[in-house]
Order: structure tokens, then C-alpha cells, then sequence
């Protein structure tokens, strides 16, 4: 799979978890936040959260099922979880934390269980989705550093070839020619310095 | 990585411009002032979020989980240019933090920061000495200008 193709794929699914409302214009601030010393930021952040989201949820349900429910404690879990919702950009669980937190104010057990459950669904597949999304973001980078080493490996051969003229002209008692002379030509520098090299032979 | 979107530009409550933003133009607004701030927040990726957008722009930002951590720290001797407080913390609440920060003569900005905007929650902490109070999540729109604010 080419590495075009890949980065394709990558900037498809990621439009499209914006073009369908599970992320917003947060989950770019937390991407204008990963650079070179935290590089990884973005799959970070979104596993901690997925990682304090379960607990939180597993809270919740607890709560509910508690009797009599407790209102306070559960507008207490739902305010942590609408919060951390928020700040990754998770639109679509958000929206669905607003509406358990009406029910919950008005102390409404049933609009509470329902709610809830929109919430998990709406949780469960963000997770799913953005798994996806950084396996593919994750074999998009695998080859493009592949490319980038080989590209540094071939240009580093073709230095050591060239150097490697230098050393088998001075050999041979030639007038010295510098590389750095002929730097400019750049292809042409093969073709001459092979040229002096086989005249050189020939006068042997 | 990186979206291939232009930074977000903040506008400033004073509709000030928001030059030096512009990331594709390869600079990204810093504070020009050595700054300092103290995120207090119970809930760990808020806490993580808010201290890398605060040190994305140069402000030397440490962070704690409660209300009596921050008390604690700053009674310690530590000042800081920017405290952000959740609302919702255990045991001591975010007004009550102000409230003792504030107790303790630090001149601090202090922000309330809630996950559910209330009026009566943004009152009490109005009340309790804050500067400010708002939803989150944090944003360059709203960081920015008090960067700006408090560099100057």
C-alpha cells in the first residue's frame, strides 16, 4: 500500500469523523498541540481519556442502579465526563452528557437511564472510530519513515561512491582533482571523473 | 500529523488582532514576559490539555489535582501570573479555592472553569475572587487574550 494512498485514507477518515459530528474544532487544537517533543500527544490524550471515561461510566452506572439514586453524585460523575468529553473534541458524547445533565437536574431517573444509554452507544463508537483512524494514521507514518530512511540510505552510498573516486585518483598519481570543483556540474561529475581516471589507466 | 487547517486565530475580547498566530506562517504566538500558571483540576485530561495549550504558548504552567494542592502550594511561596480552577473539585470546591488564594493576598488572574456554564455557579465564583468564569473546553480564543493581558 503506497504511501499516498495511505495519507489518502488517513485524511478521508478523519474528515469524516468531523463531517459526522463525532469530532469538533477542539480535536484540531489538540493536534495543532503534538510537535516534535510530544509527538504523540494526540493518541495520548484520547487513551487517557478512554481510559478515565470507562471508569467514569462504570460510576455512573453504578449510580443508577443504586436506590435511592443519588442526583448529586451522578451530576458530579457527568460534569468530570462532559468536561474531558469536551475537551478532546468528542461532539457527538458531549452533546449527549448536556442532555443526561437535564434529566439528572430535574432529578428524572427514567430520561437519566435513557440518556445514558446514548451516551455509552455514542462513546463506544467514537472509541471504535478513532482506533481505526490511528491504526491507519499509524501505518501512514511506518512508511513514510521507511521511505525517508531509504532515500537518507541511497544519498549516503552515493556520497561514499563519489568520495571513493577521490581516493583511487590520488592512487594513481594524478593531478589532484578536487570534487569541490566540479560540485556544480552535478551529473556531469561522474562522466569526468571516470574520463581522467580510464585516460590514466590507458597511459599506465 | 497535523490538520491541514489554517491555527486558529484568536480575536481578542478587545477585537484586538491576533498577528504572530498564523502557524502556517512557521510562528506561533509566545508570551514575550516570563509567565506562570497553575491549572487545578481533579479530571487528568483536562489537566493535561490545559497545561500543553498553556506551555504551547510559553507560559511556564504546573498543574494540581485538588483545591487544597493549589492552597498548599501557593502558601508554600509559589506565585503564579494565571491560576485556572475547575468548579467541580473534591472536597474543596473551585470558589472556596479562590476564596483562600485570594485570602492569602495573590494577585493572581484567577479563571473558573466549569464543564456545565450555571450563572449561580459563575456568581460564586465572581464572588470568591475570581476574574473570570467559562465552559470548557479551553481554547486559544480565550487563552490568548489574557496572555496578551497579562504580558503587558
Amino acid at each position: 500500500m503506497d504511501r499516498n494512498h495511505l495519507k489518502r485514507q488517513v485524511d478521508l477518515m478523519k474528515r469524516s469523523l468531523f463531517d459526522q459530528g463525532y469530532l469538533d474544532e477542539q480535536f484540531i487544537q489538540l493536534e495543532e498541540l503534538q510537535d516534535d517533543d510530544n509527538p504523540n500527544f494526540v493518541e495520548e490524550i484520547v487513551t487517557l481519556f478512554f481510559n478515565d471515561s470507562a471508569r467514569l461510566l462504570q460510576n455512573i452506572e453504578q449510580a443508577l442502579v443504586s436506590v435511592p439514586i443519588d442526583f448529586a453524585r451522578l451530576d458530579n460523575y457527568m460534569h468530570q465526563f462532559k468536561g474531558s468529553s469536551s475537551s478532546i473534541g468528542a461532539k457527538r458524547v458531549k452533546n449527549e452528557c448536556t442532555r443526561f445533565k437535564e434529566y439528572c437536574t430535574a432529578g428524572n431517573a427514567e430520561g437519566c437511564f435513557r440518556t445514558f444509554v446514548q451516551v455509552k452507544q455514542e462513546h463506544a463508537i467514537l472509541r471504535t472510530k478513532l482506533e481505526t483512524y490511528f491504526q491507519a494514521y499509524i501505518s501512514f507514518m511506518c512508511v513514510f519513515v521507511l521511505v525517508i530512511f531509504a532515500l537518507t540510505y541511497i544519498c549516503l552510498l552515493f556520497c561514499l561512491y563519489l568520495f571513493s573516486w577521490q581516493d583511487k585518483l590520488d592512487h594513481l598519481g594524478l593531478q589532484e582533482v578536487k570534487l569541490d570543483d566540479y560540485m556544480d556540474e552535478g551529473g556531469s561529475l561522474i562522466i569526468d571523473l571516470y574520463y581522467k581516471y580510464d585516460k590514466a589507466h590507458m597511459i599506465e | 500529523m497535523g490538520a491541514a487547517v489554517d491555527h486558529v486565530t484568536a480575536m481578542g475580547m478587545s477585537g484586538g488582532s491576533a498577528e504572530g498566530n498564523d502557524k502556517s506562517q512557521g510562528q506561533r504566538f509566545s508570551c514575550k514576559s516570563k509567565l506562570t500558571a497553575l491549572v487545578v483540576d481533579n479530571g487528568g485530561v483536562c489537566r493535561a490539555i490545559q497545561t500543553a495549550l498553556l506551555r504551547s504558548y510559553g507560559v511556564d504552567t504546573e498543574a494540581v489535582e485538588t483545591g487544597e494542592a493549589a492552597v498548599e502550594l501557593i502558601a508554600s511561596g509559589a506565585t503564579f501570573s494565571l491560576i485556572i480552577i475547575e468548579m467541580l473539585l473534591p472536597f474543596m470546591n473551585g470558589p472556596e479555592t479562590a476564596k483562600q488564594i485570594r485570602a492569602m493576598g495573590s494577585q493572581s488572574k484567577i479563571l473558573g472553569i466549569t464543564a456545565f456554564f450555571d450563572e449561580r455557579d459563575q456568581q460564586e465564583f465572581l464572588a470568591a475572587g475570581a476574574d473570570d468564569f467559562i465552559e470548557k473546553p479551553l481554547s486559544p480564543e480565550i487563552v490568548i487574550p489574557i496572555i496578551r493581558e497579562l504580558d503587558n
